[in-house]
């Protein structure tokens, strides 16, 4: 996992540079999440690693699984990564894309599990209180974990932030 | 003892109420591969070189590649219940460890956990185990001597308070016999020893403890162990674990010995670590930094001046000064000190005392060989007596190698080389010591001035260790106030020099033996 995002990283930082020139971020983001989609379907994954498969074939395969997906430039990179046999790669280069494109705009990605429904003042309230904390904006995502117990635990990348009462009880269990 | 139940739940309920509800911020990772003792985990972006990590189920790892996307982490301890996917946690603590008085007369593992049965160490403090040796100014220059209680190393290899002496030789010549009597003579003079077992037998450990406690010497002695069953990290980690507790009083004005045993299994776990880490390595597969984990270590053991002391302990310790000594080991094969890490470590180390399986195996113990040994501080630290007495005994030692070679060989030898050879014979067998043995600085000041006097020329070889024995206990029982002035003053001014001979003279009239 690790290496696969270290191999990604030059492919993801080249298309941010191609999409923050031709101001198309959201195109692209959009296209990568599609191709990574593909990605991680078990047959295709077993169609890019056969050797047998030729890397014509594959070409109009994926160009025709996308179709209308990618543009001229996208459709050169997607033949670039079959050229060098990279197309596997595309979860890693979709995730790395996105976290360039956070920087770029200067918001953070949270996710906000609580152990009950928040509502959306409460969003808000996090929203500001995490902006504070974090120095930058932050797209919130929630999710709902009844074994939290009570409060709410708060994920950037790998910043965590633990305000749970699962967590506040592990701590007190190694205290004891 | 008896728990009161009451107590406990007071405890318990104490605890919950200062227990401090607070948001816990961290940076997280999950575990992307298992390998030997060798986990690389995902994220944790924030991680520091040397960090504890924590692992569910409460355990812990060390952070030691910090790659661009991930770390490699070795751990400390069991890691079967760890697997694919599981978070780990950043701690923001470098690896500490328990220190203080509470720790002597206990055993305790890589990690300062008590492993004797005797309880939780009663102690708040912690240190670092790793940190930065004492700068410059801090030094004082060794000497004091740390009597080792043997006649031949503290006549002619002497170690000061402050120095780094490495013991070396094969396996089975008496290294840890040398550190363990160094130890019991440590008894009453206010050292308080560290011993470090590094990859040896559980039995072996279990071996030196029961001995120490035979000898009443546990009781100024922590045991750190790190036995060939444990994890790699913990017998890489358990010398410094060891350095810290000894720093603890060095620091506060006290003088402490640590003898690592041995820094050779010390340098193999490291060599495993390294190689499962992927790091490049280098001769005799070592990686490249393996001088450094030794040289770090030992620069550690030092003398510290009294401004220092008072700095360190607030100025609650005032005109002591602090040391730790370190006697490492280093285990050869087939006496080969050209090794990688017997030559680093007899570079790094101010000195070494030599051991041979021949010496060991023709009944000359401790088997030092006087001529590689040598001690390169330990001179302007030692007593006064043993120092004068001890140089005549290094001559005639290195006279008697010099012609014993060629003297087999000669029928007829001139009277003078002849007179040497018999000296030297005489002097080598009264080198020899028995194990658990320990001599005072008087009953060695006696010993050596019988040889350097020449008493011992007109025994019979085989008589000489009867000869000091018989001459040791009469010196106790008729001669008990001149023996007290020598240990106290440890001169050899005229009259100590008269009276131990007259004394000696006054004993061969009257004794047999």
């Amino acid at each position: 996992m690790s290496e696969l995002s270290t191999l990604a990283r030059p492919y993801a930082e080249a298309v941010f540079k191609i999409a923050v020139e031709s101001k198309s971020t959201s195109d692209w983001s959009e296209m990568l999440e599609f191709l990574s989609a593909v990605m991680q379907d078990k047959e295709m994954v077993a169609i890019v690693r056969n050797p047998k498969v030729s890397q014509e074939q594959l070409t109009t395969l994926i160009m025709d699984i996308c179709q209308e997906q990618v543009k001229e430039q996208s459709a050169s990179f997607v033949k670039l990564l079959v050229q060098n046999e990279r197309l596997i790669l595309a979860p890693q280069i979709s995730e790395l894309f996105e976290a360039y494109k956070a920087e770029h705009e200067g918001y953070v990605d949270v996710e906000l599990t609580s152990a009950y429904a928040l509502t959306k003042e409460e969003q808000k309230k996090f929203a500001t209180t995490l902006k504070k904390q974090l120095g930058k904006d932050v797209k919130i995502t929630t999710s709902i974990d009844k074994s939290l117990l009570g409060g709410y635990i708060a994920k950037a990348g790998d910043k965590v932030i633990d305000g749970s009462v699962k967590g506040q009880l592990q701590q007190l269990a190694k205290k004891l | 003892m008896q728990l009161n139940p009451s107590e406990i739940s007071d405890l318990i309920k104490k605890k919950i109420e200062n227990f401090d509800v607070s948001v816990e911020a961290h940076t997280e990772g999950t575990v992307v591969s298992i390998t030997d003792g060798i986990i690389t985990v995902h994220g944790l972006s924030e991680a520091m070189q040397g960090e504890m990590l924590e692992f569910p189920g409460n355990t812990f790892g060390m952070a030691l590649n910090l790659e661009r996307d991930s770390v490699g982490v070795v751990m400390l301890g069991a890691y079967q219940h760890i697997s694919e996917g599981d978070t780990v946690k950043c701690t923001g603590k470098i690896l500490e460890v328990p220190v203080g008085e509470a720790l002597l007369g206990r055993v305790v593992d890589g990690l300062g956990n008590p492993i004797d049965g005797k309880g939780a160490v009663e102690t708040t403090e912690t240190s670092p185990v790793e940190k930065i040796a004492p700068g410059v100014i801090a030094r004082q220059s060794v000497d004091q001597p740390v009597q080792l209680g043997l006649k031949s190393i503290d006549s002619m290899i002497p170690v000061g308070r402050g120095q780094r002496e490495l013991i070396i030789g094969d396996r089975q010549t008496g290294k840890t016999a040398i550190a363990i009597d160094a130890i019991i003579n440590q008894k009453g003079t206010g050292v308080k020893c560290i011993y470090v077992a590094i990859g040896q037998k559980r039995s072996s450990v279990a071996n030196v403890v029961r001995k120490l406690e035979e000898h009443d010497a546990l009781a100024h002695t922590i045991i750190v162990t790190a036995t060939a069953s444990e994890a790699a990290a913990l017998q890489f980690i358990a010398p410094y674990t060891g350095c810290s507790m000894g720093e603890f009083f060095r620091d506060k004005g006290e003088d402490a010995l640590i003898i690592y045993d041995d820094l050779t299994k010390q340098a193999w776990a490291y060599r495993q670590m390294s190689l499962l880490l992927r790091r490049p390595p280098g001769r005799e597969a070592y990686p490249g930094d393996v001088f450094y984990i030794h040289s770090r270590l030992l620069e550690r053991a030092s003398r510290i001046n009294a401004a220092e002391v008072e700095k360190l302990t607030g100025g609650k310790v005032k005109g002591k000064t602090g040391s730790l000594t370190a006697l490492p080991i280093i285990e050869t094969q087939g006496g080969d000190v050209s090794a990688f890490v017997p030559t680093n470590v007899i570079s790094i180390t101010d000195g070494q005392i030599f051991l041979e399986s021949d010496l060991f195996n023709s009944g000359i113990r401790p088997a030092v060989n006087a001529g590689l040994s040598v001690s390169r501080v330990g001179g302007a630290a030692q007593t006064k007596i043993i120092k004068k007495l001890g140089g005549g005994i290094r001559l005639d030692l290195a006279q008697y190698r010099e012609l014993a070679a060629f003297a087999q060989f000669a029928s007829d030898l001139d009277e003078s080389t002849r007179k040497q050879i018999e000296r030297g014979q005489r002097v080598t067998e009264l080198m020899k010591q028995d194990q658990y043995s320990p001599m005072s600085v008087a009953e060695m000041g006696v010993s050596l001035h019988a040889a350097n006097e020449g008493f011992l020329d007109d025994l019979d070889v085989a008589k000489v260790r009867d000869f000091e024995a018989a001459l040791q206990s009469y010196m106790k029982s008729e001669a008990a106030d001149l023996m007290q002035k020598i240990n106290d003053t440890g001169d050899y001014g005229d009259e100590i020099k008269k009276g131990i001979q007259s004394a000696i003279e006054t004993f061969i009239k009257t004794s047999s033996w």
